[in-house]
């Protein structure tokens, strides 16, 4: 297939009829196409799948120009229209898809139906036919299937998704277009047609003469009714194997995650280990706080009044007011002393003179006046006091550093707890994370329990369809029609078996060949010491040659996934184009142009060479639209291949044209 | 007679003295268990510190209960003598402020005695009030507060002062 070019009629931001040539040189195959983000790449690249497929990717649904239609008058009819001119198997097709938008009374843009898609081609006379309706999907299958083309008009923000399919083979249909690719479904239609639904053999197995023999018919309706049931078994169990591999890479992928983050748990403890302590100390704290307040209640009033305890006691004792008590004398002996005006020692006793003064003031020291007592009481009560408050500061002072400490401790535990908080914040939750593992553990389980289940349902049936053939082969050579029916059936048989092993045989070759080629071509894009396997379903592995190189960064892995793609893409498109060679009959294809929004930035400038010369090698031809920013680069490393240049020009957000450069 | 009676605390005196008692943490901790703790402690500490104040008659009060003072009226009375005994500018022959410790409490001529006590009073609760709650701004603040007012006082105060000196002086006292 060739692009020959694109005509535009009011799609999207392209006003009016707009129409872009490509290049078909076969040595200058590459057109490029010039634009910035948001002119109009992404558009440009949806209308090839619009016009072919009749979808795109686009939110807004609606293909209309919006300049246009604002334009239009109420009750006008404008029609969008995409036409894309290409060759495919010498031919030449006009595909023109086409969908008509009206403005009603109150303004609004409305869209009419579904769109209308026709493929136009020149007869061996030159003149214009169109395919009938009803089989220009079909035909369009035969160009180019839906599910491949993607692979060949592809934008780089898809690329992520791509290498993902690609890996994972996504569906039988895939493999099946990569086959018709690689020249592989000749074959495939020989093999359906002697051996599939409603091919020779089950022709042959219809036709025994069953009128004759009802046992005949029994055994025929019962080969099928197994055969129904072998057939159920095997897509079941392809089923398994899609979901298998999905479970399969998740659960891969929750393991990893799981072992990224198992440090959480130990984190957790810790956390929890440090909660605790916390709560431990705030709780001895507290305690020792209540008891240093006990203490300073109890006994602050002896502990403060020590100084003037003893600042009394000193001037007491030095005042001799102490001890100035005389044993046995009471004031009554005093009086009579002082009316007797003669002292115990004989010293005359005067009203005024010395020895009266002397006896009068004795009287406030001895009962009943005696203020001793008060005073020997007091200092009793000091002795008593100042020793309940001995230890008083010294209490204070150890349970005040308890506390303090606390503080101390209280802090640097809070500081690990932060810590390991921060560390959590930014890991995922590993019970959960347990909980969905687990769930695909169960269902990988439950797949293989069914999976056995199935095989030795399969097996049992095989037995038994081959026990009714032998018996149905048998009854049949007793009738010479069916007889006759038997040996056609066996010449049939043998033909499918034998072609089968040549293309099993054929297949394998081709597929290694593709791998070859593929990883080829990835290494001279990609030197990281990874090369690619590709299976019997045409899945893709990437497979790590050496150590080194292992530690890849995110952004490197986007380049690696471009890259896979890449090497898939052109591997195909260089077998596709080497099976076309007379010699190899057998395996008959067609070669596909790459249509592609070219991440050439993902790249560094030494893979952007690399690119920039295997695209143009490997493919027939090369539709790519870059950003300004990388045109130097595509010129410098591609412009001796290019063919023909647009541009993007901008006027507005909805007007857009493109112009040869 | 003054240890009989109701007590308030009145005016800022009061406050001060709610803010002496009160919760500083969520633990239910508090510096005095209550007002009579206070009042225990104010007079020593208004004495030592030479801080007296007047009556504040604005705002509330706040009470101690006569009976609880009737209990207390030993350790009371033990500070009052104290004071008598040590107040120098008040009184200053010796003998008189053994007349006023031990002889005049009770007594009418005892009123300017009994007015001085409860000035020292007031004064404690300002000094104690400056000394543990002003300054405080957290619930950590006040335990500190209280134990740097300690350690300072016994710098101040007590360092000098042991245990086995008042108990020699004791001795003294009783030979």
């Amino acid at each position: 297939m060739l692009l020959k070019s694109l005509k535009l009629k009011d799609f999207r931001q392209f006003k009016g009829e707009q129409e872009i040539t490509f290049s078909t040189d076969p040595v200058r195959n590459v057109t490029v196409i010039l634009g910035e983000n948001g002119s109009g790449k992404t558009t440009l690249a949806q209308a090839f799948t619009w016009c072919l497929y009749g979808d795109t990717d686009c939110d807004d649904k609606s293909m209309l120009c919006k300049v246009t239609g604002q334009t239009m008058l109420p009750g006008n009819e404008e029609k969008v229209r995409v036409e894309l001119a290409l060759q495919h198997n010498n031919i030449d097709y006009l595909c023109i898809r086409e969908q008509l938008y009206s403005k009603d009374n109150s303004g609004s843009i409305r869209r009419h139906n579904q769109t209308t898609f026709k493929i136009a081609y020149k007869n061996a006379d030159g003149q214009r036919e169109y395919v009938p309706d009803g089989e220009t999907e079909l035909r369009m299958k035969e160009i180019l299937p839906k599910e491949l083309s993607k692979y060949f008009f592809f934008d780089g923000e898809r690329i992520g998704n791509m290498s993902k399919e690609i890996r994972k083979g996504k569906s039988a249909e895939f493999a099946q277009a990569v086959r018709s690719l690689l020249g592989l479904s000749a074959f495939q239609s020989a093999l359906e047609h002697l051996g599939g639904r409603n091919s020779v053999i089950k022709m042959y197995n219809e036709s025994y003469d069953t009128k004759s023999d009802s046992k005949m018919a029994q055994y025929t309706k019962e080969i099928e009714e197994y055969e129904e049931k072998l057939q159920a078994i095997e897509e079941r169990l392809a089923a398994i194997d899609d979901e298998e591999a999905i479970a399969t890479d998740k659960k891969a992928e929750l393991e990893e995650e799981i072992r990224l983050n198992k440090d959480s748990e130990v984190l957790a403890r810790e956390r929890d280990e440090l909660v605790r302590k916390i709560k431990e100390l705030v709780a001895k704290k507290a305690s020792s706080e209540d008891s240093l307040l006990k203490v300073f209640n109890n006994n602050a009033h002896s502990y403060f009044a020590k100084k003037m305890m003893s600042d009394a006691l000193s001037q007491l004792a030095a005042a001799d007011k102490i001890d100035t008590g005389i044993p046995y004398i009471h004031a009554k002996t005093i009086e009579f002393l002082i009316k007797r005006k003669k002292c115990i020692c004989g010293a005359d006793i005067e009203f005024g003179n010395e020895a009266y003064k002397e006896l009068n003031d004795l009287l406030e020291y001895i009962p009943p006046q005696s203020i001793g007592t008060s005073i020997g009481q007091f200092v009793r009560e000091c002795e008593l006091r100042c020793k309940s408050s001995d230890t008083l500061f010294e209490d204070i002072s150890t349970k005040f550093g308890f506390i303090r400490e606390f503080d101390n401790t209280y802090t640097g535990y809070q500081n690990q707890i932060n810590i390991i908080r921060e560390k959590l914040e930014k890991m995922k939750n590993v019970g959960e994370l347990q909980a969905r593992l687990s769930t695909y553990e169960r269902a990988l389980r439950n797949l293989s329990v069914e999976r056995r289940e199935l095989d030795r349902n399969q097996a049992l049936l095989e037995r038994d369809k081959e026990r009714r053939e032998t018996e149905r082969k048998e009854l049949s050579l007793k009738d010479e029609n069916n007889r006759k029916i038997e040996v056609y059936k066996a010449y049939a048989q043998y033909m499918y078996t034998t072609l089968l092993s040549l293309y099993r045989e054929k297949e394998n070759e081709t597929r290694q060949q593709l791998e070859q080629t593929v990883n080829e071509i990835f290494k001279s894009i990609y030197n990281g010491g990874f090369s690619l396997s590709i299976d019997e379903k045409y899945n893709i592995q990437v497979i790590v040659n050496e150590f080194e190189g292992i530690n890849e960064d995110v952004e490197t892995s986007t380049a690696q996934s471009i890259s896979v793609i890449f090497a898939f893409i052109a591997g195909v498109i260089k077998m596709a184009r080497q099976s076309q060679n007379p010699e190899n009959e057998m395996l008959v294809s067609e070669p596909y142009p790459l249509v592609m929004d070219a991440p050439l930035s993902a790249f560094d400038k030494a893979r952007i060479r690399t690119v920039c010369d295997a695209l143009p090698n490997v493919a027939e031809q090369v539709i790519i639209f870059i950003k300004d920013t990388d045109s130097e680069l595509a010129e410098t490393y591609m412009g001796d291949k290019v063919g023909s240049r647009f541009e993007f020009d901008k006027k507005n957000e909805f007007e857009t044209n493109l112009v040869t450069r | 007679m003054m240890f009989d009676k109701e007590y308030s605390f009145r005016g800022k005196h009061a406050e001060y003295v709610v803010k002496l008692t009160a919760e500083y943490d969520d633990k239910h901790h508090k510096l005095f268990n209550t007002n009579y703790d206070v009042y225990a402690i104010a007079p020593i500490i208004g004495f030592l510190y030479q801080r007296k104040a007047e009556l504040d008659k604005t705002g509330d009060a706040t009470k101690i209960f006569p009976d609880k003072l009737i209990k207390e009226q030993q350790n009371l009375l033990f500070n009052y003598r104290l004071i008598m005994l040590l107040d120098e500018k008040h009184e200053a022959d010796f003998n008189e402020r053994i007349n006023k410790a031990f002889r005049y409490y009770g007594q009418d001529k005892s009123a300017p005695d009994e007015e001085l006590y409860e000035n020292y009073v007031r004064g404690g609760v300002e000094i104690l009030y400056e000394k543990l709650i002003e300054s405080a701004r957290s619930s950590e603040d006040y335990l500190t507060n209280l134990y740097d007012f300690i350690e300072e006082f016994d710098e101040r105060y007590n360092e000098s002062v042991t245990t086995e000196s008042i108990v020699d002086l004791c001795q003294l006292a009783k030979n």
